[in-house]
């Protein structure tokens, strides 16, 4: 079982919204100093359901991820969780929106290890865009599904798979090289043990370039024209009654003098 | 023909509340770029939800109803959908968002080769572009989309663009699909007991509990509450972690988005992933015992004190108003 995971770095999703700056000139969302960038929190959810199915079928996993040299950090701690090798691909025009661009990068890449599996997260929590999943799926000619809630069997004729609805699931059986999108209910990821980390950070992990996987630039399909706060007005008008339970009475009597129940 | 194609969908044969309201945005849409409106509806046995998507205002609605298209099965859907793109060569292309519309739309565009911008809360004309606004990092900033290639795709939250009243009726096209072959087969379908009274995602008022609530044995109080409004009942993550609700009730950025007009918080922090539910949503009440929890930058009205001294007189008085 050869698994590929396709892993990006963003910004720590604790982070408070307020807390980042935004760049009107790059249009580009910074983290506060000091704060480390992080894996992709369903990508960490999709690397946890590889390394269990290895796990049981034997097999190697491999993470993959294009952006900027930081994403080197990010790939680590993947190998330090378990991943067998990792490949860090560079792109000088990378700038993110572009899905299907950043598809067919991630694609090229992936061909080369002509996996069984190809998982990633079901979405990305920066833009939660959702859709580079589905450009690397189209770019390889295989089946997708997302959201995927868990995993349950590899069989002869593929893999049994649980995917999220509006009303619930359904159990599918997707035939194998697929590309699933993995949601945060598959599993709680593991931490890595001190030692991995420190043989992670001896790993060697190969670094590629978009000209290398034979690609030229894509005219761009997307453009981010602005950038700005999601503001409310935040006057909370306070109700206030001797007692609590007059609290309550005449906050009742506030919303319905309001009209609003 | 150029124009504005919105695809409706039907659940169980219903027209979801959301199809309507990316029919009214795909209409204004169409109107301010002079451009005619068409439909699309894919699904089985979808006569009600056709005769109810007409009523969305398009000139021409294409209707694909056929056996192989109920189990869903996204890759279908988006063949379908191909077909239907064939026949009105759009230059933009509306959905309202939702777990399959995510997942066959983006299939679709992937196919296409154009860009579909998820979960859009706004749209808006600028000369020759059509402006998407969606919110990014789980809600707190908004970011503004043009899409260079064509068709310009795009999902519409649920709850952020109204529905206008039915308009006038346009004609029905079907569409006849050769059977599609599909790499994924369904073995099982499994539908969660819907909750009663309205559900989250359409309710016009939520009540929601925090950890404040202080306890699962307290958790009836905010379903009294609920019960008193005709409201639907949320939690935050802190609470269907613990169990006191079901997941399926949880609002936020990895539970559900609401749009109601009344979102009622009990014993609610206010952290930024519970916020990034609650953006649609019109008024904010919050009852909570420390003044400073952020929920009040977000709250329109405040009780300040213990919810479990509180709420039983704000359901009892509420109970009288209504009767
Ligand atoms: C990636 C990620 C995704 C997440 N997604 C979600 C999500 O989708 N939805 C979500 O809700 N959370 C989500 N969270 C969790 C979120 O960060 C918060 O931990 C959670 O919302 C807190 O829930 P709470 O308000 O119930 O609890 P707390 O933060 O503990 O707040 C309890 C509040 O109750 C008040 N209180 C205490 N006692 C009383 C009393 N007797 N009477 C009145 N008030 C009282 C307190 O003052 C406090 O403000 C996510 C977190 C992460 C990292
Ligand atoms: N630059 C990237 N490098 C590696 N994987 C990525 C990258 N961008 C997106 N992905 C993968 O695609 C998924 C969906 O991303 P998105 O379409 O940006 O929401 C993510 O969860 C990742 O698994």
């Amino acid at each position: 079982m050869h698994i590929v995971v396709t892993i990006k770095q963003v910004i720590d999703p604790l982070v408070p919204p307020a807390h980042l700056r935004l760049n009107a000139a790059t249009r580009q969302v910074d983290a506060p100093a000091g704060i480390a960038p992080a894996m992709n929190g369903y990508d960490a959810n999709a690397l946890e359901e590889a390394l269990k199915l290895v796990g049981v079928h034997g097999g190697t996993v491999t993470v993959v991820s294009l952006g900027g040299d930081s994403v080197r950090d990010t790939l680590r701690r993947g190998i330090a969780l378990g991943a067998t090798g990792a490949l860090h691909i560079t792109d000088p025009g990378y700038v993110g929106w572009d899905a299907l661009d950043t598809a067919h990068v991630l694609a090229a890449a992936i061909a080369r290890y002509t996996p069984d599996l190809v998982l990633c997260g079901r979405q990305a929590s920066d833009t939660d865009a959702g859709q580079v999943l589905f450009g690397i799926a189209e770019a390889l000619g295989w089946p997708v599904v997302s959201p995927v809630r868990a995993i349950h069997s590899i069989e002869e004729t593929g893999v049994v798979v649980d995917r999220l609805t509006e009303r619930g699931s359904q159990k599918l059986l997707v035939a194998l090289p697929a590309v699933l999108g993995i949601s945060s209910e598959a599993n709680e990821p593991r931490t890595p043990a001190v030692r991995s980390v420190m043989a992670a950070n001896r790993a060697r992990i190969p670094t590629v370039t978009r000209s290398e996987l034979g690609l030229n630039a894509e005219e761009g399909r997307v453009v981010l024209r602005r950038l700005s706060r999601d503001v409310h007005d935040s006057h909370a008008e306070i109700i206030a009654g001797a007692t609590p339970a007059e609290t309550g009475a005449k906050l009742a009597d506030a919303l319905h003098a309001a009209g609003l129940i | 023909m150029a124009g504005v194609l919105v695809f409706g969908e039907a659940v169980a044969g219903i027209l979801t509340p959301a199809s309507l309201e990316a029919a009214t945005a795909g209409a204004e849409l169409a109107a301010a770029v002079g451009q005619p409106l068409s439909g699309g509806l894919i699904g089985r046995n979808i006569g009600d939800a056709v005769a109810a998507f007409l009523g969305g205002g398009m000139s021409t609605l294409y209707i694909v109803d056929d056996l192989q298209f109920e189990p869903y099965i996204g890759e279908r859907y988006a063949g379908a959908a191909t077909a239907v793109i064939e026949h009105v060569a759009p230059s933009v292309v509306l959905f309202p968002h939702s777990l399959n519309t995510r997942e066959w739309g983006s299939q679709l565009a992937a196919r296409l080769q154009t860009h579909l911008v998820t979960d859009c809360v706004r749209l808006d004309v600028d000369g020759a572009d059509v402006v998407l606004t969606k919110p990014i990092y789980g809600g707190g900033i908004l970011a503004e989309y043009v899409v260079a290639s064509t068709p310009v795709m795009a999902t519409l939250r649920p709850g952020a663009f109204a529905a206008s009243t039915p308009g006038a009726q346009g004609h029905i096209v079907p569409l006849d699909i050769p059977f599609i072959p599909a790499r994924v087969t369904v073995l099982d379908e499994t539908i969660d007991e819907p909750p009663s009274g309205p559900t989250l995602r359409d309710a016009k008022i939520v009540v929601s509990g925090g950890l404040g609530v202080g306890g699962r044995e307290n958790w009836r109080l905010i379903e009294d509450v609920a019960e008193a409004l005709g409201a639907a009942v949320g939690a935050t993550r802190a609470v269907t972690d613990l169990g006191w609700a079901p997941a399926s009730q949880q609002v936020g950025l990895t539970g559900a988005s609401v749009a109601p007009d009344l979102y009622i918080a009990i014993g609610i922090s206010g952290a930024v992933q519970h916020l990034a539910g609650i953006g649609r949503a019109k008024t904010v009440v919050a009852i909570n015992r420390d003044p400073e929890a952020p929920i009040f930058t977000r709250a329109r009205y405040g009780a300040i004190g213990d919810a479990r001294e509180i709420v039983p007189a704000f359901v009892e008085r509420l109970r009288e108003l209504r009767a």
